[in-house]
């Protein structure tokens, strides 16, 4: 028939079952080789991304009040924080999302501030999105041509190469409908996506949100092998403990504002971090 | 308090929207008598008259239109059938034999009143109203539903088709029905009878109890229901009320006319009468006027250039450089262009929802019946016994599962919290309690009595009332006017409590200042004190708060704590609440329950909760091995 | 039997043009949510270019890339000077919008072009006629049958094959993702526009030799087909546009000879009128079209 598939056509029937899906994440090797690709992209900028006094408003709402916050070239930085803290908001105001209407955003040297997200992803800035939000009436194949839609086509094959070597669990699905992977593969499938594009700096929003908690463990190997690779990172996760941990350095956010910062380690002997991220003031 | 005095300000609402009536009547009458007397030719008073008549017909449209937000292209396809069949009804048997003589029913033979025809015509087209009406219903019309608009167009296209294709009873394409008629509607007297009923209609329908909870509607369909509103209802109220004004006009049109044609009620006249709407403003009947007006000036102005070009101003240059632009018909142009202009650079029009008489209401500064700040609320001694229980609750979307087997009991005067981590399924449970998602298996019940099949406006009348964690508040509407919604619905539904004056919840909210604003204008946490003050004017037997302190600043949520316990204490509702924030919850909670990847993991005091290991690695999130 | 063989091929040659014409449609749906009033206008308007050049002597055999020439750029033309400028507003607005699109378009025609009906020589062939059996077939309808097919198939290759038809089904999906994967908002959605004109332009090309005249208001009838025929597919589904296309098409030649004498000339009335139901109890079209509500 014609078209494969085009917009929102619902997607009813989602039937791998729980053991073949296991078995499929199973098989997921979370130790990339993308040396070649990401070692030679790496910027010579001393701050990679730098947000300076960045305020972003619903309305008349400030869900992010003077934000300021570094990211250097090849560190993982964690950004954690209770619900509604404004993380989301942030990435969001960074990748072009939304628009923050104060505060300067610095890419590699380049004020990027109210950039549209087109142009920052060929600038070297890719986002996952919350919820993942692949396309789910795409297959796998094309969700990943679609993340390298800014690289050349000769890169972009060799780009699909190698996320089939990597991504076991993408290959024995390529021709998939995306709608049809589990909460695993689904993550793996719109971190590959990403990373198409040859990002320098990769911001993730709550990877492991909703997955059981071994593919938990997953999402935390490929966040250190991405790490392995020289991929800048700057994660928003709600789990915050197995967070800090695969952080080089992270910030803590609440109420739209940056509460603490520290290295990941100096950050979990904190005593008063459980209070300081689930709330306070109150009791 | 009795429920009659819940509204300290409704009196002055209906007078004044009289005196609006009238004023905008005035406004176009005398302004159109001023206009023939100065100009003082045959065609001035028919361009008045032709303005009046319009005017009936896009105020008619605006009660529909503009209250409920649904766009219709139907509206001057009812205009065909009520002009028909006043034409059928009205022509005298001569004039029939000529045009029609193979009329079905003995038509040809019937010759009534005009007045009697009018309205016959108009009860034919509520007939065909209701109809059409049950199924916008069905198609789930809402504020700017595509469907719904293309049930219109269908009624449009239609009528037309029906008009142009059957001679025998229209006279068909070409020939169409003239007028000779055996009475009289008196010249203008008709036309001002007609038109002074039409603005008194319209700003009494939008000043009315169905009026209000229809634009609750149209400008949150999901708040609305969420606040008992059964937005299907006010919307077929709406449209059969605009369609009988727009059938009366039509009528008055084909008999001013003097005949009847396909053409005459189909795209042109749909342009024309969507345009006049939406360059006032749509939301308002003071902008359906001036837009009428300012259209019908500025329609004769091009079309009187086109005809003379410069001459138009007393200059008579030959080779005039523009003269190309200067041609016959040159008003269409200027509709069209007034559609796009208004719709890219002003879609609400010159006025959006601005009305004269609310103007009036204010530069007169009467005695306001209610400007004092009310005293505060008494708590209420005797708690009306409630009980919510939830058991085995599962929930699917797709192959995700976002709840099983999720339970939880709450009773009044108990506030019970529930929290998790960020996906949890939370809100899941709560849209599971308040009818918006379906539970794929499990039930609750309120008071014993099973409420899983319930729709979302059924549980709010029921009792069950939540706040939304985005904030859905009717940002057009004022603070008061958003209260108001919900405590109308109280008043009819949930009488065997103890309702609260709608001015005295403001003022506990802390919003009495604010009490004339807009909703969309209040800042973050206002609209979050403004939603609790809603839920609470409906009295629930259950409040149902979903995230009300998320975005608020520390001494924010601290406030609200009390303000949550407080409110709730004074119309008797048990709370449940959902939060991720462990401080408020074990603050403001009697219990807790927590949830994880959609189950209970826990329950129990605040002290036992907080201890609970489960709970803090569910927050901070497992370590590698656990 | 061999009517309903007859009605057949009639139909689907019918609904070949109405698949075409809802093809366009769908595809602007699916990126913008704009039903758009306006695409008969690309029809009207290379009308008028197809009048003046056979005026002044060309052959078909020009005049057919000239019409989809004008069409394509009339349809970029409409998107840069109206629609640009309502991104992302509501559907009230977007649906006005793309009404005083279609309105303005004629209205301008009809001012400074021409108010009377232009008459123009078909091409010869369009009346022949061949017979397969006793079945009398159109070559006309063969040909656009024929072409039809071969357009969908071009389509389906662009979609599915080439990035720019992978970046409009993304962002027909989830347009703020697609931004986030470097697909640029102006690209797609001009892309969008010049792929719907080069659609109406092809559907324009047999509506027009049948025609074989014009006038300002010419659109009206080719769009409310394209409209009717996606809104049957479900708005935004590509498959169901193409389906609604070919089953508007059968409909209307099916009713049009079981529809007793009198009640013929309804045919269209009756349509849009089943139409009216098909949406009163299912909003989302034939194929329906998921909606799940966001709290």
């Amino acid at each position: 028939m014609f078209f494969g598939s085009f917009g929102s056509e619902n997607n009813k029937s989602f039937k791998t079952t729980r053991a073949l899906r296991s078995l499929a994440e199973r098989t997921c090797s979370a130790r990339l080789d993308f040396a070649q690709l990401f070692r030679s992209s790496l910027s010579h900028a001393s701050h990679m991304l730098q947000l300076d006094k960045v305020t972003t408003k619903y309305g008349a709402i400030s869900a992010l009040r003077d934000v300021s916050l570094t990211v250097q070239p090849g560190e993982v930085v964690g950004l954690i924080g209770p619900n509604g803290a404004g993380k989301t908001t942030l990435l969001n105001s960074v990748a072009g999302l939304l628009q923050p209407s104060g505060g300067t955003v610095t890419l590699n040297g380049d004020d990027v501030t109210g950039s549209e997200p087109e142009n920052l992803l060929r600038q070297g800035l890719a986002l996952v999105p919350e919820h993942r939000r692949i396309f789910i009436d795409l297959t796998v194949e094309e969700n990943l041509k679609i993340g390298g839609a800014t690289v050349s086509g000769h890169d972009r094959n060799r780009l699909l190469a190698d996320m089939r070597q990597q991504f076991p669990v993408l290959q024995s699905k390529w021709t998939t409908r995306a709608g049809y992977l589990s909460g695993g593969e689904a993550q793996q499938l719109a971190i590959a996506r990403a990373l198409m594009a040859k990002p320098k700096l990769l911001m993730m929003d709550e990877p492991s949100l909703g997955l059981a908690p071994i593919l938990v463990d997953m999402v935390f190997e490929l966040i250190g092998s991405l790490k392995d690779n020289g991929v800048t990172l700057l994660v928003v996760e709600q789990n915050a403990t197995r967070m800090l941990a695969a952080s080089d350095r992270a910030y803590v956010m609440r109420s739209g504002q940056i509460v603490s910062e520290g290295s990941g380690e100096e950050l979990l002997e904190r005593t008063d971090l459980f209070e300081s991220f689930v709330g306070g003031g109150t009791s | 308090m009795t429920p009659n005095n819940l509204f300290p300000n409704k009196q002055r609402d209906i007078g004044f929207s009289a005196l609006g009536a009238l004023g905008l009547f005035a406004l176009l009458v005398g302004g159109g008598l001023a206009y023939q007397a100065i100009v003082g030719t045959g065609s001035a008073e028919r361009l008045i008259t032709t303005m009046l008549i319009d005017a009936i017909i896009v105020v008619g449209i605006q009660i529909y239109v503009g209250n409920t937000g649904v766009l219709s292209f139907g509206h001057v396809g009812f205009g065909a059938i009520a002009g028909y069949a006043f034409a059928l009804f009205a022509i005298t048997p001569e004039e029939k034999l000529k045009r029609i003589p193979d009329a079905p029913w003995g038509l040809v033979d019937v010759s009534l009143n005009p007045w009697l025809a009018l309205l016959l015509a108009t009860v034919i087209c509520l007939v065909v109203a209701v109809i059409v009406g049950v199924g916008l219903a069905r198609s789930g019309a809402e504020s700017g539903a595509v469907a719904a608009t293309v049930i219109t167009l269908a009624l449009l296209f239609v009528t037309h088709e029906v008009a142009r294709n059957w001679p025998d009873v229209t006279g068909g394409d070409r020939a169409g029905l003239s007028f000779a008629i055996g009475g009289s509607l008196d010249g203008r007297i008709a036309i001002y009878i007609a038109l002074l009923a039409a603005l008194l209609v319209a700003r009494w329908y939008a000043q009315s109890r169905s009026g209000r909870l229809a634009v609750a509607a149209r400008e949150d369909n999901l708040a609305a229901r969420a606040m008992g509103v059964n937005p299907l209802v006010q919307q077929m109220a709406a449209l059969l009320i605009s369609v009988a004004v727009v059938s009366v006009g039509a009528g008055l049109k084909v008999y001013e006319e003097g005949s009847i044609l396909p053409d005459n009620f189909f795209f042109n006249y749909t342009l024309l009468t969507l345009v006049m709407l939406i360059v006032g403003g749509r939301n308002g009947v003071t902008g359906a006027v001036v837009g009428v007006i300012v259209m019908t000036a500025g329609r004769e102005l091009t079309r009187r250039l086109g005809q003379d070009g410069y001459e138009l101003f007393g200059i008579g240059l030959d080779d005039a450089p523009l003269d190309w632009i200067f041609r016959e018909n040159l008003q269409t142009v200027f509709l069209g262009l007034s559609m796009l202009g208004f719709m890219i650079w002003r879609p609400s029009g010159l006025l959006d929802d601005w009305e004269l008489d609310e103007w009036l209401h204010r530069r007169l500064n009467l005695p306001k019946t209610a400007d004092e700040q009310p005293d505060s609320l008494t708590e209420l001694e005797d708690v009306p016994q409630a009980n919510l229980r939830v058991s085995d609750v599962d929930v699917r979307f797709g192959g995700f599962q976002a709840l099983s087997g999720a339970g939880l009991e709450a009773n009044s005067g108990e506030i019970v919290g529930l929290i998790g981590p960020n996906g949890a399924g939370k809100t899941t449970l709560v849209n599971v309690i308040t009818g918006l998602v379906e539970p794929s298996a499990g039930s609750f019940e309120v008071n014993g009595h099973d409420a899983t099949a319930l729709a979302p406006f059924e549980l709010a009348r029921g009792g069950l009332v939540r706040t939304f964690q985005n904030l859905r508040l009717f940002g057009a509407l004022t603070v008061r006017e958003n209260v108001e919604v919900a405590a109308m619905i109280a008043q009819q539904h949930r009488t065997d409590r103890v309702l609260r004056d709608t001015d005295a919840l403001i003022a506990e909210a802390g919003l009495w200042p604010l009490r004339d604003r807009r909703a969309r204008e209040l800042d973050y946490g206002n609209s979050r004190r403004l939603e609790l003050a809603r839920a609470a004017a409906l009295s629930p037997a259950f409040l149902l708060l979903d995230e009300p302190t998320s975005g608020m600043s520390d001494e924010e949520s601290l406030a609200m704590v009390e303000q949550v316990r407080h409110m709730a204490a004074t119309v008797g509702a048990g709370v449940l609440v959902i939060d991720h924030d462990l401080a408020f919850i074990t603050g403001i909670s009697d219990r807790i329950y927590v949830l994880d990847q959609g189950r209970i993991i826990a329950d129990g005091s605040p002290t036992d909760v907080q201890a609970n290991p489960a709970v803090q690695a569910a927050y901070l999130g497992s370590t590698a091995d656990a | 039997m061999i009517e309903l063989a007859q009605n057949l091929i009639d139909g689907l040659g019918r609904g070949s043009i109405y698949a075409l014409l809802a093809l366009g449609v769908a595809v602007i749906f699916g990126v913008m949510h704009l039903l758009n009033f306006a695409h008969g206008e690309m029809i009207t308007v290379s009308g008028y270019a197809a009048f003046w050049a056979l005026n002044a002597g060309w052959s078909w055999t020009l005049i057919v890339p000239l019409i989809l020439v004008v069409s394509v750029v009339t349809s970029l033309l409409i998107e840069r000077l109206a629609f640009s400028r309502v991104r992302g507003a509501s559907d009230f607005t977007l649906l006005l919008t793309s009404f005083g699109v279609h309105f303005l378009v004629s209205a301008v025609l009809l001012l400074y072009v021409s108010a009377s009906v232009k008459n123009y020589p078909r091409p010869g062939w369009v009346a022949d006629t061949w017979a397969v059996g006793s079945l009398r077939v159109e070559v006309f309808d063969t040909v656009v049958i024929v072409v039809t097919i071969i357009t969908l198939l071009a389509t389906t290759a662009l979609l599915q094959r080439t990035m720019f038809g992978l970046a409009l089904r993304a962002a027909a999906a989830d347009f703020d993702t697609a931004r986030l994967m470097g697909v640029r908002s102006n690209s797609v959605i001009r892309g969008a526009f010049a792929l719907s004109g080069l659609l109406a332009g092809i559907a324009g090309v047999f509506w027009l030799m049948r025609a074989g005249s014009t006038n300002p208001t010419a659109g009206i009838d080719p769009m409310l087909k394209g409209v009717l025929a996606a809104l049957i597919g479900g708005l935004g589904s590509l498959r169901g546009a193409v389906l609604g296309g070919f089953a508007l098409g059968l409909a209307e030649v099916l009713l049009r000879s079981w529809l007793p004498n009198g009640l013929a000339s309804l045919t269209e009335g009756v349509v849009f009128a089943l139409i009216a139901l098909l949406f009163i109890f299912r909003p989302g079209g034939l194929i329906s079209v998921g909606h799940a509500e966001r709290v």
